[in-house]
C-alpha cells in the first residue's frame, strides 16, 4: 500500500471513529432524556418499569424496528415523528452497544447531524410555533382546533391558505360553522358527518369544542352562526398573532 | 337537663350513625373507592368470618384484552357492572352472571401518542358512563346501550407527555378527572366537565399562575413545568360540597434546585401545591385549603393516592376528618372542613428519607438527594404502598394498607426540562429493604391513635387494592394469584383462592336480588410499578391476564 493511500485510510478511520463516539455519546443523551426516564427503561438500558436492553442480544435492524415502530399495546411507543432523523439513528445505535454490537452502523448521521426532521425555525417563527401551543394559555391556544404538524387537535379542517395579517385573521369567516338546535338549546356546530346511525358534530358553544354524537332526528341544523374566529384567540394580542402567521407560512404547504 | 342530656346523646348517636353510614356501599358499588367517601368497605355481611370458607367462584369474564392487565375497579349499579379494560373496551355486564349487555370499544390512539396503556375505572352517573383515554380525551357512554355520546380534548398527549389512568369522578352534574405527566416537565390539573353536554366546567392548576398566591414558592419559570399531576381519583363531601384531591409530586423529582426560591426556609412551605392533599369548591374548582405532606419533595413521594373521609372521635371531640397516606407512608390525619391537622403516622417499617415529624406534622431530619452523590433512600419512588387503595372498616375503626418495604438508590442529575419529556433528573434503581425475609405487609392501622393493631407479612410485594365488609372480612390478593380473605379483627387469613394470574386490580362488592357477590380485577402487568416489582425477584413469573372473577356463597348455604 502506498504511503498515501495508507494515510488516507488512517484518517478515514480516525475520522469514522471519532464520527461513531460522538453518535454514541449522542445516543447516549437521547437515550438518557427519552428512553430511561420516568417509570420507562433503566438507567444506561438497566432493568426499570420497561424491559431491561442491556445484553439481549438484539441485533442494530430489530432495535432500530421497535424504536421506529413501537411496540403494539404496550407503553413503547414509535420514535419516527418523536426523534430528529439523527437523533433516532444515534439512540438506536448506542442500544446496539449495550448488546455487544461494537461497531453500530450510523449512516450518514453524523453528517447529517444538522439536517432536522421538523423545518428549523428562528426568530419569530420560532416564537410563533410556540405561541401556537403554549399550554399557559390552557384551551385558549390555536392548537386547541388547529393540528399543525404533529401538535394540536384537528377539529378544523388542516390550514390551506395562511391569512396575511392579524386583522384578517381575526375576522376570518367560516361558513363551515353551522347553529345546531338541541334538546331545546342552540349552538354553534361544526358538522362532521351526518350518517343514518348518528349525527357527529363539534360543540363550539365553548372551549375545547366538544364531539357529540346524537341520533337522527334529534338536531337541526341551519346556516350560519354567531361563532366568531375573533372570540377565541382572545389570549393573543396582534404581535403575537403576527408571529403565529409566520410560523404558519413556513409550515402550512399550500 | 337530664332531658337535653338524652336528647344531645341521641343526636350523637344520630350523627355517628350517619357517619358510618355515608362511607359505606349497599347493593351497589357505585364509586370508584365505594362510594365519594373512599372507603372501599360494603355493608353487606352475608358472606363472613363464620361462612367465608364456602365461599366459590361464580362466574368470570375474560375481557379478550391482554395488552396489559385489568386494573380498574368496576362499578355496580343496579345489577349492572361497568368495567374497562388497559385499552379502553368498556363491557357493562350482569353483575350476576357475567353475560355481556353491551360492549364499547374506543379507537387506538395513533402510536405516536406517548404513555402507558392502561385504564383504572369508569365512573357511572347521569345515565352515562365516563372514561379517560390514552391519547387524553374524556369520553361519555349513554349508560343503557353503550352508544357513544360525546368526547372533549383535555390536553394534547403528544405536547404535554400526559393522559388519563384514573378512574373519572361524579360530583353532581360534573364529571372530574386527574391526568398523569408529573414526572415530565408539565403542570398538573384537574378538569370538571358538565356530565349533560361535555363542556368544560373548571379546570383547578395544580401549580398556581403569575399573581396567584403559592406561585411565588416556584423559581423563575419553573412553575410551568413543576409537574404536580394528580394522576389518581379524588372524593367529595356532599354536605360541606367540597371535593378532596391528592397532587402529585413536583418535578424535576430528584433535584430541586431549578424549583425551589433561592435560600427559601426549608421550614416553609415551597412548590406549592405538589404532594399535597387540597380541598377544592365542588362547584367553581376554587382552592378552599391545602395541606402539603411533602413540602420541596425530592423523593418523588407523590400525595396523589385515595383520600377517606372519615367521621371519627378524637380527643373528646367527633370530628369530620380526612384520611391520606403519601407515597413515602406517611399518613395525616386532617379535619376536612378546615384543613387542620390533626394527627400523622408512618407506615413502612423500614425508613431512612426522614428522621422523624414533630407533633405538629413537620418533618424532621431530611435525607435528601444531592447532585454528585449517590444516597440509600427507604421507602422507594414506587412506595410504601403503589395506587392501589386502602380500605376502612367503621365497624373495627381500622384501615386496612398494603406496606411495601422496597429501598432505591437516588442519583440525582441537572439535566434542563423539555416540554412533555421525562423530568424525574435523576437515577433510582429499586432493591430490597435490607436483613429481611418478608418484603410487604397487610397492616390495620387505627387512624385516631396512630398505632398498628396487626400486620400480616407476605415474602413479595403487594400491589392489589383492599375491600373491607361488614361481614367483618378484608380481601384483597397477591402477585402470586392468590386472591383472599383476612379477619379483620385479627389479620388471620380465613380463605383463599388461586385465580390463576397476578392481583394487581381493586376488589369490590355487591348484592344482586339479595345475594352478596366479591368481584376480583386480577393478571399481573408489565410495566412501571409491576415491572420494578418483577425485577426485584427474578426467580419469579407471575402471570399476565385480564379476567374478573366473582366469588358468592353456595346457593344451598344462603
Amino acid at each position: 500500500m502506498k504511503k498515501s493511500a495508507l494515510t488516507a485510510f488512517m484518517l478515514a478511520i480516525s475520522c469514522s471513529a471519532q464520527n461513531l463516539t460522538e453518535v454514541l455519546e449522542q445516543g447516549e443523551q437521547v437515550f438518557a432524556k427519552s428512553c430511561a426516564t420516568g417509570y420507562c427503561h433503566g438507567v444506561k438500558g438497566g432493568p426499570g418499569g420497561a424491559p431491561r436492553l442491556v445484553g439481549r442480544h438484539f441485533d442494530q435492524a430489530f432495535i432500530n424496528g421497535v424504536v421506529t415502530r413501537g411496540v403494539p399495546d404496550t407503553g413503547m411507543p414509535s420514535f419516527a415523528t418523536k426523534l430528529s432523523r439523527p437523533d433516532l439513528v444515534a439512540v438506536v445505535a448506542y442500544v446496539a452497544t449495550l448488546n455487544g454490537v461494537t461497531n453500530p452502523n450510523i449512516g450518514a448521521a453524523g453528517a447529517a447531524a444538522t439536517t432536522s426532521f421538523r423545518p428549523r425555525l428562528t426568530g419569530e417563527g420560532a416564537r410563533g410555533a410556540r405561541l401556537f401551543s403554549e399550554a399557559v394559555r390552557g384551551f385558549g391556544r390555536c392548537s386547541t382546533c388547529h393540528e399543525v404538524g404533529d401538535l394540536g387537535t384537528s377539529v378544523a379542517a388542516p390550514i390551506a391558505k395562511v391569512p396575511a395579517s392579524a386583522t384578517e385573521l381575526k375576522s376570518l369567516g367560516t361558513p363551515d360553522v353551522k347553529t345546531a338546535m338541541m334538546d331545546g338549546e342552540s349552538m354553534p356546530v361544526l358538522v362532521l358527518s351526518e350518517g343514518k346511525q348518528s349525527i357527529v358534530f363539534y360543540d363550539l358553544t365553548a372551549a375545547p369544542p366538544v364531539q357529540r354524537n346524537a341520533e337522527p332526528g334529534s338536531v337541526k341544523f341551519t346556516d350560519g352562526s354567531n361563532w366568531r374566529h375573533s372570540s377565541v384567540i382572545k389570549s393573543y394580542d396582534d404581535s403575537e398573532l403576527a408571529a403565529i402567521l409566520t410560523y404558519l407560512r413556513a409550515v402550512v404547504k399550500p | 337537663m337530664i332531658v337535653s342530656m338524652r336528647f344531645a346523646l341521641f343526636l350523637f348517636a344520630i350523627s355517628s350513625a350517619l357517619a358510618q353510614d355515608a362511607g359505606a356501599t349497599r347493593a351497589d358499588w357505585p364509586h370508584y373507592g365505594g362510594t365519594q367517601f373512599s372507603w372501599r368497605y360494603s355493608s353487606l355481611d352475608q358472606i363472613n368470618t363464620t361462612n367465608v370458607k364456602a365461599l366459590t367462584p361464580v362466574w368470570m369474564f375474560q375481557t379478550g384484552d391482554y395488552a396489559e392487565n385489568l386494573q380498574a375497579t368496576p362499578i355496580v349499579v343496579d345489577g349492572v357492572m361497568y368495567v374497562i379494560t388497559a385499552r379502553a373496551r368498556v363491557f357493562a355486564l350482569d353483575a350476576a352472571t357475567g353475560r355481556v349487555i353491551w360492549h364499547y370499544q374506543y379507537p387506538e390512539p395513533p402510536r405516536s401518542v406517548p404513555g402507558f396503556v392502561g385504564n383504572r375505572g369508569v365512573a357511572v352517573g347521569d345515565g352515562k358512563v365516563f372514561f379517560g383515554t390514552k391519547d387524553d380525551y374524556m369520553v361519555a357512554l349513554d349508560q343503557k346501550s353503550g352508544r357513544l355520546l360525546w368526547r372533549v380534548n383535555i390536553d394534547d398527549a403528544r405536547q404535554c407527555g400526559c393522559n388519563i389512568t384514573a378512574a373519572p369522578l361524579v360530583v353532581k352534574d360534573k364529571v372530574l378527572v386527574g391526568g398523569t405527566g408529573g414526572d415530565g416537565a408539565h403542570r398538573g390539573y384537574i378538569t370538571a366537565f358538565n356530565t349533560r353536554n361535555g363542556r368544560l366546567a373548571w379546570r383547578w392548576y395544580v401549580i398556581p399562575g403569575p399573581g396567584e398566591k403559592g406561585n411565588e414558592t416556584w423559581k423563575g419559570d419553573s412553575w410551568k413545568f413543576g409537574g404536580g399531576a394528580p394522576w389518581l381519583t379524588g372524593s367529595f363531601d356532599p354536605a360541606l360540597n367540597l371535593v378532596y384531591w391528592g397532587t402529585g409530586n413536583a418535578a424535576s423529582d430528584f433535584y430541586d434546585a431549578e424549583r425551589v426560591v433561592a435560600g427559601a426556609d426549608k421550614s416553609k412551605d415551597v412548590n406549592l401545591y405538589t404532594a399535597s392533599v387540597v380541598a377544592l369548591d365542588a362547584d367553581t374548582g376554587k382552592l378552599r385549603w391545602h395541606f402539603q405532606e411533602v413540602p420541596d419533595d425530592l423523593w418523588d413521594y407523590d400525595s396523589a393516592y385515595e383520600v377517606l373521609l372519615i367521621d371519627r372521635e378524637i380527643r373528646g371531640r367527633l370530628r369530620q376528618t380526612l384520611v391520606h397516606m403519601n407515597k413515602s407512608g406517611l399518613t395525616s390525619v386532617l379535619d376536612r372542613l378546615t384543613g387542620e391537622f390533626l394527627g400523622t403516622f408512618s407506615v413502612p417499617e423500614v425508613r431512612t428519607w426522614i428522621s422523624g415529624v414533630t407533633e405538629d406534622g413537620k418533618l424532621v431530619g431530611r435525607n435528601e438527594p444531592q447532585l454528585g452523590k449517590t444516597i440509600t433512600v427507604c421507602p422507594s419512588a414506587a412506595g410504601a404502598k403503589s395506587w392501589n387503595s386502602m380500605a376502612y372498616s367503621p365497624r373495627t375503626g381500622f384501615l386496612y394498607v398494603p406496606v411495601n418495604e422496597i429501598c432505591n438508590d437516588i442519583t440525582p442529575n441537572n439535566r434542563a426540562p423539555e416540554e412533555g419529556r421525562g423530568y424525574m433528573n435523576g437515577d433510582f434503581p429499586m432493591k430490597l429493604a435490607p436483613g429481611r425475609t418478608t418484603y410487604s405487609h397487610v397492616d390495620a392501622w387505627d387512624p385516631v391513635t396512630g398505632k398498628r393493631a396487626w400486620s400480616m407479612p407476605y415474602k413479595y410485594l403487594l400491589l392489589a387494592s383492599m375491600l373491607a365488609t361488614a361481614g367483618d372480612l378484608v380481601f384483597s390478593g397477591n402477585p402470586e394469584g392468590e386472591f383472599f380473605a383476612l379477619d379483620a379483627k385479627s389479620g388471620d387469613k380465613v380463605w383463599s383462592y388461586q385465580t390463576g394470574a397476578g392481583n394487581r386490580g381493586s376488589a369490590v362488592s355487591y348484592a344482586v336480588n339479595g345475594r352478596q357477590y366479591v368481584g376480583t380485577p386480577t393478571g399481573w402487568h408489565v410495566s412501571v410499578v409491576g415491572a420494578l416489582a418483577q425485577s426485584l425477584f427474578p426467580d419469579q413469573d407471575w402471570r399476565l391476564g385480564s379476567t374478573l372473577v366473582v366469588f358468592a356463597l353456595p346457593e344451598s348455604s344462603r
